[in-house]
């Protein structure tokens, strides 16, 4: 049991994440701004709570088990893919037109 | 550079391709890109999938050694990697590029009902001209949509010239609009809204000028200025 | 061999994985002890009564074969309406509930049960145990499955048929623009079947975690049950959001309360959101288990052993994880803002790269191996062609701006063909070739399988390859005639044409498989020298899987090596001994054994259980919604009824698995299969409560305002309500750790004290639930706190009732851990939604 929380740590923390960031946007541009995107601060907000979860999956890596054993490399293969989807799903806070 | 580019189209594509309703026959920049953007991902995917094709007829044959982080990790992950990554960033570029903005681009209004829309425009004196299943808009220059519903979810989609956009009751959604050269579009509604949806078709009418004279016409009807 | 036995020699075995093979015994007599334990009863009665995974995982399959069929005939409906632009064959009222029927049946009637029968049916005979954990759940989750089922059909039959597309979407499936019963039909006869998909949910989560034979680590099961842990996990987070979704659509049109109603607060594009957070997950939990499939069958085919097991399951671990991230390709066109569109995009453009792993690893697989042509193998190829090309327009359709365009056209249809038909339709056919002998025990008749392969493979395609330029030339989905478009007329009378081909292709599948059944040999044990402990077993398989279930030992052999030991009841557990199902329960790592689980038999419980949840969706179908409150009085009798069966009864000894390895049975055990399994319940059932907040957030948030009417309720007044409300509920969670007669019967108080708050505070402070969607969702968790008090009070009484007959004892728990577990869980939901509530006062 301890091993599958570990195993799924690295995933739920982009789960998250992406919930996290999506509410903010969506509230963000609920609270009125125009078609051209959000103003500096909430942008600023956006990527601020993005770079802390990556920080976030320092920790992890940390906690993940060294170790060529199967059950030692999936969990930290599992942390790799909640660090990378995290970095591919929420990069477009920096550059895409928010609201 | 749009002339060009549909003088390839047509010289690459079937004559089949074409139709009132085609997005492969684009009359406008948005849809142009857009048409672009399929033409490359087509290329890509029939790479791709002859390549997967292959090395999946190779492996019918005696066994060969093998390493299994070659496929995973190799094809799996870096090869999928580079792919996606460019399909998605050459998506996300267009869409940013044909995203309606705030620069004063004429807005006229779309009301979709069961089963037909209503169209409305500005005319020179700022009166609202209304009209049903003909939308009026301005060629050579990007024309706004601002989408409502009076019912159910319709789409609002004419392909030659953009994308689809939602009419959904309760909100007011925003769709850009290019045609490069006057003429007619065909437009259909696109969301499935009962038993009327197959006939839910309008037209679009780019003028060269703007606003439209359309005393001739004796299909509108004029209002007071809002 | 000759040490002696002593008592402490006999725990130190219990904590190792390593259990002792037992002497050999006589084949026959064990399979006859074990037959007549395990065996239904016989006749008709005896298929009513049955409980047994075999039975009822081939009755899934064959019910959703059946279906398939059904749907496949109104797709030959459709595709004749289609062949011509100006189709009179039928109109557009009845061609709207053919392709809404089409669709709803083919999702979830056909795949989704199908995927669970192959679980149900396999699983146990993989891992190495005699039955699924909970056979009377496997039982009610089909004869939900078949009456709601039923019901939809019947509906059709007379033209009452849902009409607004598989996914419904509201306005149109609300009550003004679809008076009528055809959409409650689906909300209701949907949420009926679901309750299967539930129930297998939990039951396949719970097998694969707790009865893996002894030694057989997580890390090294076969990998279709890892397909399988992964896709009920998805069942248990995925399926609540549509079940939540259901609901509130049926409250508004059954009583007006307006949660997608937008000129009262309410918001379209909230259904939207809960249909995909289910939608989407939804095509992963219906490809995961074929990819399973390819899994263990490739190998096989190819006489090796699998490529990159690691890089599998991480691959499957992201797939259940991104697959949650993209319900929003399904919106692009609603008007989200162009970054929240590129998350989506961008998760959904990732998520080919898990699945691009498992292709390359199955390729890999073969190049390392030798394959070798056998009939499987045909299929196989079929799925790899058809499904890379369902994957690539897939990842066509993420990238937004080329979404906008194919969106809602034939290219979606096709594109979504080619992944349900490729990436799981042919998956089904390989896996239904290659496990066919041990549900006949024949062999197979060569050619027609391979013909009928080709026939489909070519009216598949012919059908559906180009329908892609179809949708690219325009020509939206959904619609029956198209007058003025001459230039679609020649693309649709070939996918026409072609789509005769491909039912000719699947009557000859069928056909193929009758032919098997009735006339084929008698096929050997293990006809494809597999690796795995399915084929360890005589076939066709007998109703007890294993005459002794398999042990660290058979786990390294072959098939054909471990077969005769485990027959011989050289494996734990020999025979039947004590006249009772049992089973071996293990932990959840390393399958070290833990205790004996002894199953309930035949009974028609399950019956009689989803009959009266019948009547109750008959009755509300039908709007008496008195009758609909009053068919729940059975209902929960036979509820309890059910619990009284779980009760501590009979033997209660220790049970001698193996030489010097005595283990208690589960009425004795600490973490019962039971225990598993209500932790599973509960995960999806606080995916229901979080849907329901994710509605109230949304309709604060994101809904553009519709000011709602004053608040009626006092302040103060409310405050002491919930006051009252909490301390109850706290008193009630603290009091099940007591352990006594007297705290139980607290905790029935405290229930029932915090239930009449409730109902007080409902009557008295709630807002009309009709007059805006702020108010209607107040009354929708307040209801589901409310039912989950309802039911902590059952379980309390129950536990009373439990201690007046004995049977809570300091070795046997009863219902005990069961009550405390959702009496926590009833506090925890009850003062979440007070905090919620209280902050979205706070808030407007
Ligand atoms: C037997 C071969 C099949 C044929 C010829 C076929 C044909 C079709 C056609 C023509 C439509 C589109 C109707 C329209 O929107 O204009 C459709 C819709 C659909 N099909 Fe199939 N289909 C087949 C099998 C399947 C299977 C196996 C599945 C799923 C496992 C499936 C799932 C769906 C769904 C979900 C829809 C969408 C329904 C809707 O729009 O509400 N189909 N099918
Ligand atoms: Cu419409």
């Amino acid at each position: 049991m301890r091993w599958l929380a570990l195993l799924i740590s690295g995933p739920m923390l982009w789960a998250f994440l992406f919930s996290l960031i999506y509410a903010l946007h969506g509230w963000a541009c609920a609270g009125g701004s125009g078609p051209e995107g959000l103003d500096g601060g909430a942008r600023m907000l956006l990527i601020g709570v993005w770079v802390l979860g990556l920080i976030a999956f320092i920790p992890l890596l940390r906690l993940a088990p060294s170790g060529q054993e199967r059950h030692q490399r999936l969990p930290r293969m599992a942390v790799w893919i909640g660090l990378a989807a995290t970095i591919v799903t929420l990069f477009p806070v920096t550059v895409i037109t928010s609201c | 550079m749009t002339r060009p580019a549909l003088a390839l189209c047509a010289l690459c594509l079937l004559a089949a391709c074409d139709g009132p309703l085609s997005t492969l026959q684009p009359s406008g920049p948005i849809a142009t890109e857009i048409a672009w953007l399929w033409w490359a991902m087509l290329a890509g995917a029939a790479l791709i999938t002859v390549f997967v094709l292959g090395l999946l007829a190779m492996g019918f044959g005696a066994p060969r050694k093998t390493q299994a982080r070659v496929w995973t990790h190799g094809l799996g992950l870096w090869f999928s990697m580079a792919i996606l990554g460019s399909v998605l960033g050459a998506g996300l570029w267009v869409g940013e590029r044909i995203l309606p903005r705030d620069d004063g681009a004429v807005t006229v209004q779309a009301h979709a009902f069961q089963w037909g829309w209503e169209f409305t425009h500005e005319d020179a004196n700022g009166a609202a001209m209304r009209s049903t299943d003909l939308l009026h808009i301005p060629a050579g220059q990007p024309v706004d949509v601002l989408i409502t519903s009076e019912d159910v979810i319709h789409s609002f989609w004419v392909p030659q010239l953009a994308g689809k956009m939602d009419a959904i009751p309760g909100r007011t959604n925003r769709a850009r609009l290019k045609a490069d050269t006057p003429g007619i579009y065909d437009g259909i509604c696109a969301e499935f809204c009962g038993v009327g949806h197959a006939h839910m078709r309008f037209t679009v009418q780019a003028h060269a000028d703007w606003p439209p004279d359309l005393s001739d016409e004796g299909t509108e009807q004029q209002e007071g200025a809002p | 061999m000759t040490d002696i036995p002593t008592p402490a020699a006999a725990s130190a075995r219990a904590d190792s994985v390593h259990v002792a093979p037992a002497p050999a015994q006589r084949a026959l007599a064990l399979h006859r002890d074990l037959t007549r334990v395990w065996r239904n009863d016989r006749g008709l009665w005896g298929q009513i009564t049955a409980v047994n995974h075999t039975t009822l995982g081939l009755r899934f399959m064959g019910t959703a074969l059946v279906f398939f069929a059904i749907g496949g005939i109104l797709s030959m409906l459709i595709r004749a309406q289609l062949a011509t632009h100006q189709g009179a064959f039928l109109d557009t009222a009845l061609y709207n509930q053919i392709f809404t029927m089409h669709g709803s049946i083919m999702m979830f009637l056909f795949a989704i049960p199908m995927l669970e029968g192959l679980g149900i049916w396999l699983l146990p005979k993989l891992l190495g145990t005699r039955d699924m954990a909970f056979p009377r759940l496997t039982a009610l989750g089909y004869w939900c499955y078949l009456f709601g089922g039923l019901i939809m059909l019947t509906a059709l039959l007379f033209g009452v048929a849902p009409h607004d597309g598989w996914f419904m979407y509201t306005p149109l499936s609300d009550a003004t623009h679809s008076p009528g019963i055809n959409a409650d039909v689906w909300l209701l006869g949907v949420t009926f079947v679901e309750i299967s998909a539930v129930a297998a949910a939990v039951e396949i989560t719970v097998t694969i975690l707790r009865q893996r034979a002894p030694g057989m680590k997580l890390t090294e099961m076969p990998l279709f049950a890892w397909y399988m842990l992964g896709t009920s996990a998805m069942m248990l987070v995925g399926f609540p959001p549509l079940i939540a979704g259901s609901v509130l659509l049926e409250l508004e049109r059954a009583f007006g309360w307006p949660f997608f109603d937008p000129t009262r607060g309410g918001d379209p594009l909230l259904w939207q959101h809960l249909f995909w957070l289910f939608g989407h997950p939804e095509v992963y939990i219906i490809f995961l288990p074929a990819a399973g499939v390819m899994s263990m069958i490739i190998p096989v085919m190819c006489r090796t052993t699998i490529l990159g097991y690691g890089a599998i399951v991480a691959a499957i671990l992201a797939l259940v994880f991104l697959s949650f991230g993209l319900w929003v390709h399904h919106m692009f066109t609603v008007g989200i803002p162009h970054m929240a569109l590129a998350f989506f995009s961008a998760a959904s453009v990732l998520v080919a790269v898990p699945t691009a792993v498992q292709v390359f690893a199955w390729i890999g697989t073969m190049w390392k191996g030798h394959p070798q042509l056998h009939l499987p193998m045909y299929h196989i190829c079929g799925f790899f062609l058809t499904f890379v090309m369902g994957g690539l327009t897939g990842v066509m359709l993420a990238i937004v701006p080329f979404n906008w365009q194919a969106h809602d056209t034939a290219f979606v249809t096709a594109h979504l063909h080619y992944v349900l038909i490729g990436g799981f339709v042919f998956p089904m056919m390989a896996a239904a070739t290659y496990w066919l002998p041990l549900i006949t025990g024949k062999a197979r008749i060569r050619g027609v399988g391979e013909a009928a392969f080709w026939v489909i493979l070519l009216g598949f395609h012919g059908t559906f390859f180009i329908m892609h330029l179809t949708g690219l030339m325009g020509m939206p989905r959904r619609i029956d005639v198209y007058p003025d478009n001459p230039e679609w007329v020649w693309l649709n009378l070939t996918s026409s044409i072609f789509s005769f081909v491909l039912t000719i292709g699947f009557a000859m599948f069928v056909l193929d498989l009758i032919l098997q059944a009735t006339l084929g040999q008698r096929t050997r044990r293990d006809p494809w020298d597999a690796p795995t402990l399915d084929w360890a077993m005589p076939v066709p398989s007998p109703s007890y899987n294993f005459a002794s279930l398999p042990i660290s030992r058979h786990l390294g052999q072959s098939a054909r090596d471990a077969v005769l030991s485990l027959a011989r009841g050289e494996g734990a557990l020999a025979g039947a001994a004590r006249g009772r199902r049992e089973l071996l329960v293990t932990s959840v790592g390393v399958a070290r054994p833990h205790h004996v689980a002894i199953l309930p038999g035949n009974t028609a419980l399950p019956l009689y259980l989803s009959a009266s949840i019948g009547v109750f969706v008959l009755m509300m179908l039908a709007g008496q919604y008195r009758l609909a409150a009053l068919a729940l009085v059975p209902v929960g009798a036979l509820i309890w009824v059910w619990a009284r069966g779980m009760a501590p009864a009979g033997d209660l000894r220790a049970v001698e698995v193996a030489p010097n390895l005595n283990l208690p049975v589960h009425h004795c055990a600490q973490h019962s299969l039971a225990r598993t399994g209500l932790a599973a319940v509960l995960v999806a059932d606080g995916t229901l409560f979080v849907s329901l907040l994710f509605g109230v957030a949304f309709l604060s948030v994101v809904t553009p305002a519709t000011p709602p009417p004053a608040a009626g309720a006092d302040t103060v007044t409310s405050l002491v309500g919930l006051g009252v409300i909490g301390i109850a509920l706290v008193l009630a969670a603290l009091v099940g750790r007591l352990n006594t007669r007297s705290a139980a019967a607290l905790g029935l108080g405290a229930n029932l004290l915090a239930l009449a708050a409730l109902l007080w505070l409902a009557f008295s402070q709630m807002d009309d639930p009709t007059a805006h969607a702020r108010d209607a969702l107040r009354a929708a968790v307040a209801g589901y706190v409310g039912l989950h008090m309802l039911v902590a009070a059952a379980m309390a009484a129950f536990v009373l009732d439990q201690f007046r007959r004995g049977e809570i004892t300091p070795q046997t728990q009863g219902a005990l851990g069961a009550w405390q577990m959702w009496q926590h869980f009833t506090t925890a939901v009850a003062l979440l939604a007070a905090l919620v509530l209280i902050a979205q006062v706070g808030v407007s």
